[in-house]
């Protein structure tokens, strides 16, 4: 079976068709960006994600009115793979001043229950801490183990045998699974992943991602500087600028639309569209060496007729290829979990591009650029 | 077929190969499904048992049997070793990241710091969060600003502001070196199977613990302070007694009703230790196997035969296997309750290669904590050249110290931090005014190693956990059901489109693409590279690219065969062809892969290794393998059809 066979398509004579597809594309993506901006994971932007799985299926509108009321304001709380799965996640690094007295409070009561009465005094606390002081050391052993077992983070404040002092750590995904496990109490959970990153990393973390994907179209461009002229290389990497770009504004314009999908952009995402560059150069690659290839047989061809022989003689190469990366992602984007799917939906959309582009953006610049400066274009 | 022969070595080495590689892995999944079941069926029974134990015992219970059946075999444990690696995403674990806060070392750093030293102390925090400056220059910039000179808080009055700075960052250098040490040790104790801890810049730790579950225990693990303590080493006599009373209850020697008497341990006899020699002659008659079933005690934890000590050598392997008998009711009661055994923190290697601990017995009670100690220099000793490491204390433990030393002439005392023992020096006399002295060690590494621990008991080493990232097993279970599920999925539709579409030709690709999933998985297991979640999905990313260089190859073939060349040539051509744009398409997709490698941290890092290895085996399946295939095939005149 063989499709295409004998293809001569006049994919140049369409351009015009294409650059106004893809400015219709691009200008979405731009107004999408301006007004609904991106939505970026912890990763990038610090803060706490805990996933929870319940022991039954519980609705996730009383997760997220439990979790509302805490103090923490806005707290992001969707579903994670099937009915009992739940991802909460908020951008706070620490507990906000205002819900600082509950947080006390929840302890004083944990010790109250243990040991009512005893003696105790706060000596310090710190933004994600509390510091106890009882009168012996005994004291404090029995109330740092009770405390641990009731899901507070405590801990003594040094190894020493006479040590009197007992720190209460209280991060925020401390505090959500408290309430929680306060609020829910006949459905148990356990905690499927949890992540908290510090706003550093998130920061160093974006430097890295936006250098990646500078340095990986440098890399490009040299490369096929080297193998190809100049020109070649220069309309490669605007293909791919075009379907990072447009990547990018479908994110942004997708982001919450499509019910089960997760579209935050973190270091998963970033490694998506790296693959996508390199998926897209590759294709873009093909045409271009064909391209070559016929410019050295066939010398006098007029470039406008050479370039879409070109691309017809790849273009059965082009689909099929595709399609096999397509079926792959496609099954991984279905079957391959809740923590893949953006990944996975990132290349679906971006191999559909990048093969768009080799052909309607890397090819017409070449051949623009090449009918603009009358110039002969050779490798 | 002279003219493949290079070429079917080659191929079928690469197989081989791959599959020598693999084979412990699929060794390591079947017993770890033996190990799991058994342990299941222990769990059970424990729990009808003994209904009384809370989760916490019966999980330590049945780890330590886990490790039992671990050493018992040691094929499981180098096949475990040799099989590939998961991530933490796909098995379970936390990683957790550390940095050093320098702000708080500087704070307990500071000699009577006041109002004007917090102020600047803050503002230096706040900067240093925004700048990529150390919060050292910050608050020596800072403090110049203000006239101030550094020596009001740190060093002695005569120093420059310079050589304080200097000072001071090494000090802050020195505290990741002992919040390392500190929490190795814990880890080491902790019983994590394949931690790792590795510093990243000069102030952070990254701590990766596989499988652990229980992760509010492993923060607390890693954040607290160190206990560092020094504790009285009982004398050979006395431990020697001890043992051999356990040694011959496991032997069965004693019954119940005679134990009675044993309990008020704490007092030798001459009369014990001469019997104990007897047997030992005795000893030297039995055979191995008849010695370990009189001496089920002697036998693990080997004593020196001239008895100069009552040091046992303990394997590393059976390590737990000694705990086990230890914790049994019946030989505690003949442990004296004032004292306990305690290992060594460092193994080190014997005569026949094996790991060694040493297992000391020491008194439960401390003489002294950490909290005394000012310093401690390692150096060499200028007289002797020997390594040596020189400690104060303050006058408080100073004089707790020569009252200590005073009356344990010629005893050791171990120096323990956080449950095990660094050192065991023999005391020569008396040690007023708080300065010791501590030698014997191998070289200047130890010594350095006896420093960091000696500090970590006093010196703070503030740690901040600044990223966190921990994933339950459910969960990694379920990511690798879901990943192979997707792999063989994808496999199967990709290999079918391509028999559907190129008949013969697609047959021998779908082949190829096999072999480029066994090349892919053999060289992670080969480089002992770790398989993630984002890896796997390299590889299924993988299987759709991988017929590319196939499809480009099939394509030109089918242009040449339209030329009228005869299928021998067309083969030829077509494979030239194809060639170039195969290498720079390739070429290009390796370096976003080297950059994403360079970029990214684990999971992301076993993508781009994957998508990597991935491109160099697809190019070796098409370009070779399927090359050979198609050759063959034209040699022996059989219709080599493409499509």
């Amino acid at each position: 079976m063989r499709i295409f066979e004998n293809l001569n398509f006049d994919f140049l004579g369409k351009r015009k068709f294409a650059y106004a597809i893809s400015g219709v594309l691009f200008m979405i993506g731009v107004i999408s960006v301006v007004t609904r901006g991106f939505h970026f994971g912890i990763d990038f932007k610090g803060g706490s994600e805990i996933v929870l799985q319940f022991e039954k299926p519980v609705e996730i509108s009383n997760v997220r009115s439990y979790v509302d009321n805490i103090g923490l304001g806005y707290v992001e709380v969707k579903t994670f793979g099937g009915e009992t799965g739940v991802m909460i996640r908020t951008d706070q690094q620490v507990i906000p001043t205002a819900v600082y007295p509950q947080v006390v409070d929840a302890i004083e009561r944990e010790i109250e229950n243990v040991m009512p009465g005893v003696p105790r005094q706060i000596i310090d606390s710190t933004a994600s801490s509390v510091t106890y002081a009882f009168q012996n050391p005994d004291t404090t052993n029995i109330l740092v183990d009770a405390l641990f077992s009731a899901g507070f983070q405590s801990g003594k404040i040094s190894e020493e045998p006479d040590n009197t002092q007992m720190i209460v750590s209280v991060g925020i995904s401390d505090w959500i699974k408290e309430n929680l496990r306060e609020k829910i109490s006949d459905n148990s959970f356990t905690v499927l992943k949890e992540d908290i990153v510090g706003p550093k990393i998130g920061d160093e973390l974006k430097q890295d991602a936006v250098l990646a994907i500078f340095f990986a179209l440098i890399a490009i461009l040299i490369y096929l500087g080297f193998r190809f002229k100049f020109i070649f290389a220069f309309g490669a990497v605007a293909a791919l600028f075009h379907d990072v770009l447009i990547t990018l504004g479908l994110f942004s314009v997708l982001y919450g639309l499509i019910p089960g999908l997760n579209l935050d952009i973190d270091i998963t995402i970033v490694a998506a569209f790296l693959t996508l560059i390199g998926y897209s150069i590759n294709d873009t690659v093909i045409v271009f060496d064909r391209i070559r290839e016929n410019l050295k047989i066939h010398k006098t061809r007029p470039l406008f007729d050479l370039m879409n022989t070109s691309i017809s003689q790849t273009m059965s190469r082009t689909v099929l290829t595709g399609g096999t990366t397509l079926i792959t992602v496609l099954v991984l984007l279905i079957f391959g979990g809740e923590v893949l799917r953006g990944f996975a939906f990132t290349l679906f959309f971006g191999i559909i591009i990048g093969t768009y582009s080799s052909i309607f953006a890397a090819s017409t610049l070449v051949y623009e650029y090449a009918t603009k400066y009358k110039k002969k274009v050779e490798f | 077929m002279r003219e493949f022969r290079f070429r079917l070595i080659l191929i079928i080495a690469a197989i081989v190969l791959s599959i020598y590689l693999l084979y412990p892995t699929y060794v390591d999944y079947q017993n770890s499904s033996e190990i799991k079941q058994a342990l299941e069926l222990k769990k059970d029974q424990i729990l009808r048992d003994n209904p009384e134990l809370n989760k916490s015992q019966v999980d330590r219970i049945l780890r330590i049997m886990e490790d039992s059946i671990l050493t018992s075999s040691p094929d499981i444990v180098k096949n475990r070793e040799k099989r590939v690696k998961l991530g933490l995403d796909l098995q379970g674990g936390m990683r957790i990241v550390l940095e050093v806060n320098t702000g708080k070392l500087m704070q307990k750093l500071a000699k009577n710091p006041d109002e004007a030293f917090n102020e600047v102390l803050a503002e230096a925090e706040k900067e240093a969060n925004e700048t990529d400056e150390s919060v050292v220059d910050i608050i020596g910039r800072k403090f110049s600003e203000r006239g101030i000179r550094l020596s009001r808080y740190y060093g002695t009055i005569r120093q420059e502001d310079d050589e304080i700075i200097g000072e001071l960052k090494e000090d802050a250098e020195d505290a990741v070196t002992r919040a390392m040490e500190i929490i190795r040790n814990r880890v080491d104790q902790y019983g994590v199977s394949e931690p790792s801890i590795q510093r990243q810049g000069s102030r952070r730790i990254i701590v990766e613990l596989p499988g652990v579950a229980r992760e509010e225990e492993a923060k607390q693990l890693l954040q607290g302070t160190a206990l560092l303590e020094f504790r009285i080493v009982r004398d050979p006599e006395f431990t020697f007694n001890v043992m051999q009373k356990i040694d011959e209850i496991l032997a069965g020697k004693i019954i119940d009703s005679t134990m009675t008497d044993t309990t008020g341990l704490g007092n030798e006899t001459a009369d014990t230790s001469l019997t104990s020699e007897d047997t030992l002659n005795q000893e030297e008659e039995l055979t191995e196997e008849e010695f370990r079933e009189q001496h089920p005690f002697f036998s693990i934890a080997l004593l020196d035969p001239q008895g100069r000590s009552a040091d046992a050598y303990v394997k590393a392997d059976e390590r737990n296997k000694l705990d086990m008998m230890l914790n049994r009711p019946e030989v505690q009661k003949v442990i004296p309750n004032n004292v306990e055994f305690i290992y060594s923190a460092k193994s080190f290697t014997g005569n026949e290669g094996e790991e060694f601990y040493l297992m000391y017995m020491v008194n439960k009670e401390p003489e002294l904590t950490g909290g005394v100690i000012t310093d401690a220099v390692a150096t060499i000793n200028p007289t002797s050249s020997a390594p040596i490491v020189n400690m104060t204390m303050n006058s408080e433990g100073a004089t707790e110290w020569a009252r200590i030393t005073g009356a344990n002439v010629d005893k050791r005392i171990a120096i323990m931090l956080d449950g095990v023992i660094f050192s065991a020096p023999v005391v020569r006399g008396k040690i007023p005014g708080g300065r010791s002295q501590i030698e014997g060690m191998a070289d200047l590494n130890e010594a350095k190693l006896l420093e960091i621990v000696l500090k970590a008991g006093a010196l703070p080493a503030p740690v901040d956990i600044i990223e966190e990232r921990t994933v339950g097993p459910s969960l990694g279970e379920d990511s690798i059901n879901q990943g192979l599920l997707s792999v063989i999925l994808g496999y199967a539709l990709v290999a079918v489109f391509m028999i559907f579409y190129y008949r013969k030709a697609g047959t021998i690709a779908a082949a190829a693409l096999t072999f480029t999933i066994l090349f892919i998985l053999g060289v992670l297991a080969g480089f002992n590279a770790t398989l993630t979640l984002p890896g796997i999905a390299g590889i299924i990313l993988t299987i759709g690219m991988a017929v590319d260089a196939n499809v480009l190859i099939f394509e030109r073939i089918r242009e040449e065969i339209s030329t009228g060349k005869t299928i021998k040539a067309s083969i030829d051509s077509g494979y030239s062809r194809a060639l170039s744009a195969i290498v720079d398409s390739n070429i290009t997709t390796f370096f976003t892969g080297i950059i994403l490698y360079q970029f990214g941290t684990g999971p992301i890092q076993g993508f781009a290794l994957t998508l990597m290895i991935g491109i160099g085996a697809s190019l070796f399946s098409a370009l070779i393998i399927a090359r050979v295939i198609f050759d063959i095939m034209v040699a022996k005149n059989l219709p080599a059809t493409v499509g």
